[in-house]
């Protein structure tokens, strides 16, 4: 599904990752976890193709293309969505409308045909309820005026109506409280399905309290430094990233 | 002789041309000479210094626009947005004049009727100077002209020349009205456009000022609106661009608690000039106006906004609120704006405030993050920039086709 091979990427001349390797095979929940200013955000954001994040050496690669030869939108079509660590507040959009041209692009880009409007609606409702989202969501900007809690919410329940690929889940976990973190995880878990891949990338172990993971790699300095199942999360729990990290430096 | 001695001569021959022997004979020979003592607009004056009038020396000002060809398709043009439709062509009525509603008359504008308080503008006294036809719109007093009355200006022609529109409205006390002023056309013809509202006391009016001609066309407007004690004015003034377009709005609040709304878009795409000078004068006390601009300019397109709010010296109590937002598209767009306070007493409540920004780069990802393509993207985010103004329009029908109107310029 995701073949990442000794990728350096930089932000404005910056090199932030430096060397990271990382294979994703379908059906196949990762965790990625590290410390502040490892690159987690960075790495989500170059998968995505966000302008400014610059790929210098080493390559991506999902189904067997690479990454770099396309546009954010064909990265969507084809089937990638990130989780926004911020999601972005876009007045005079409304949340239907965004996921209507959302929907209908990355649909046709997969030779179906749009919804109609009563299912579209249908849909959009079942997902608001997934996630506990007030239907009321619907008609708003996109994003505006939501709070924390919502706007991850939202981002959820637009990935169970897309029905991606590869989910890319950057920080989805933090500032949310055990019970939204709850909501987020039942429809992160709702989607585990042999055929999708989902890439956690995050903070907090807490959030492997509920969406378990199958790998779990530790990210320092722009490199993955530790691979391991499930059970390295809660070592990183016990131990903190300094165990790691000073490990390291020492090797 | 400058280009622009030259205009105002062309502009006083076309006008001494206009003289059929009719009733206003006698208002166009005193705007004749008045107009004889005004200096052509130049960059050099403080209120056109961002709009040139070179576009004008193709002839604009040589001749009036010929009438309007028998066999012009004019109907499959408007928009089904009104009740009852009136068509003026090439600055004359097409037909008959529609059945009207329930108190509300229309009748040519005669020398007793015309209200002699032109805006004190060059294209204002050009206006009455070349005037044949204007219309009257009257409503009786206390009653509500059920609908929706859309005035549609069609000016069209294959060669430069000058069309005079004009209208004059004037709501009686306690009554109600909803008019669309819709100019329409194509062709190098400069749309010279006067409408003067009346708004008798405790009236209301809902006015859209659609300015949809092509962008091949001219227009230099001129929009006056009086409001007496407790009369409640809601305008919407939506434009796209085109070679050269012009508005100047002037309101009055002439007595105690009036109130105004005013919301407007801009686009200007391309090679297209828009400029807007808004100017709202706090007359009387305990009078309120809001007024929300929105404009956004695209690859050489430039715009001009201008919006001066003046409170008198006795207008205790009044609130004033303007802001003027806009969007650059494109590194070579332009857009000038200029809020202007003046205040000359201290019991008021004033804001006002303008920006000019580009797309916001975050808002884009985001939006292509979920397939939607760029340019797609960047339309939904205009469109977006733009709809919290067109929301607050009243009439679903107009909302929904201005909506879409300039949707396809963004």
């Amino acid at each position: 599904m995701l073949e990442v091979r000794d990728l350096h990427a930089a932000v404005e001349g910056k090199e932030i990752l430096k060397g990271l390797t990382l294979t994703v095979k379908p059906g196949e929940v990762h965790a990625i976890m590290g410390p502040n200013g490892s690159g987690k955000s960075t790495l989500s954001n170059v998968l995505a193709g966000r302008d400014g994040y610059e790929i210098t050496s080493g390559e991506v690669l999902f189904e067997g293309k690479p990454l770099a030869d396309m546009e954010t939108e064909e990265r969507a079509r084809a089937g990638i969505f990130l989780a926004f660590q911020y999601p972005v507040e876009i007045p005079g959009v409304s949340n239907m409308e965004f996921l209507k041209a959302s929907l209908e692009a990355v649909r046709a880009a997969q030779g179906k045909e749009p919804l109609d409007a009563v299912t579209l609606l249908r849909r959009a409702r079942e997902a608001c309820q997934h996630v506990n989202l007030d239907q009321q969501f619907l008609k708003r900007g996109v994003n505006e005026g939501f709070s924390g809690g919502e706007k991850k919410r939202n981002e959820i329940m637009q990935m169970m109506l897309l029905e991606p690929k590869l989910a890319l889940l950057d920080e989805t976990d933090s500032g949310l409280d055990i019970d939204a973190l709850q909501v987020v995880a039942k429809g992160v878990n709702a989607l585990r399905s042999p055929e999708r891949s989902i890439v956690l990338v995050t903070h907090y172990q807490r959030l492997l309290d509920y969406i378990v993971p199958d790998f779990v790699h530790v990210l320092a300095d722009g490199r993955i430094i530790k691979s391991g199942g499930k059970e390295l999360a809660l070592e990183l729990e016990q131990k903190g990233y300094g165990w790691l990290t000073g490990e390291e430096e020492s090797a | 002789m400058t280009p622009a001695e030259q205009l105002k001569q062309n502009s006083v021959t076309l006008a001494s041309a206009t003289q059929p022997q009719d009733g206003l004979t006698a208002r166009r020979s005193e705007a004749l000479d008045k107009l004889r003592l005004l200096p052509f607009p130049e960059k050099k004056q403080e209120a056109w210094k961002y709009t040139g009038l070179n576009a004008l020396t193709a002839g604009q000002l040589e001749r009036a626009a010929p009438a309007l060809d028998a066999d012009a398709d004019i109907a499959s043009s408007i928009p089904s947005l009104g009740d009852c439709v009136i068509v003026i062509g090439n600055g004359a009525l097409t037909g008959q004049l529609p059945a009207l509603p329930k108190g509300l008359s229309v009748t040519p504008l005669s020398a007793e009727s015309i209200n002699d308080a032109p805006p004190d503008t060059f294209f204002g006294w050009l206006n009455t100077a070349s005037l044949s036809d204007g219309l009257l719109l009257k409503t009786e007093p206390n009653v509500k002209v059920p609908g929706i009355v859309h005035l549609v200006f069609f000016n069209q022609a294959q060669t430069p020349c000058h069309t005079t529109n004009r209208l004059q409205v004037e709501l009686a006390e306690g009554s109600e009205l909803t008019i669309i002023e819709h100019y329409l056309g194509s062709g190098p013809v400069l749309t010279n456009a006067l409408t003067h509202v009346q708004a008798g006391a405790n009236s209301r009016l809902v006015h859209y000022r659609l300015q949809s001609e092509s962008a091949d066309s001219l227009h230099i407007g001129n929009l006056q609106i009086d409001q007496q004690r407790d009369s409640r004015v809601d305008s919407s003034q939506l434009m796209r661009g085109n070679v050269l377009r012009r508005n100047d709005v002037h309101v009055r609040m002439l007595e105690s608690g009036a109130e105004l709304t005013m919301r407007g878009v801009f686009i200007a795409r391309d090679t297209s000039h828009i400029d807007n000078h808004i100017n709202v004068e706090h007359v009387a006390p305990h009078c309120h106006s809001d007024q929300v601009y929105k404009g956004i300019a695209g690859e050489n397109g430039r715009a001009v906004f201008n919006g001066r709010i003046h409170i008198h010296q006795y207008a205790k109590g009044s609130d004033a609120g303007l802001s003027n937002n806009n969007m650059l598209l494109s590194n070579e767009a332009e857009i000038d704006s200029k809020p202007e306070l003046e205040i000359y007493n201290d019991d008021v409540k004033c804001a006002h405030g303008t920006t000019i920004g580009q797309m916001d780069a975050g808002q884009l990802f985001y939006l292509r993050s979920r397939g939607i393509d760029e340019a797609s993207a960047k339309r939904m985010l205009g469109t977006g920039f733009v709809n919290e103004t067109l929301h607050a329009m009243q009439d679903e029908a107009v909302r929904e086709w201005a909506t879409e109107w300039l949707g396809e310029a963004l």
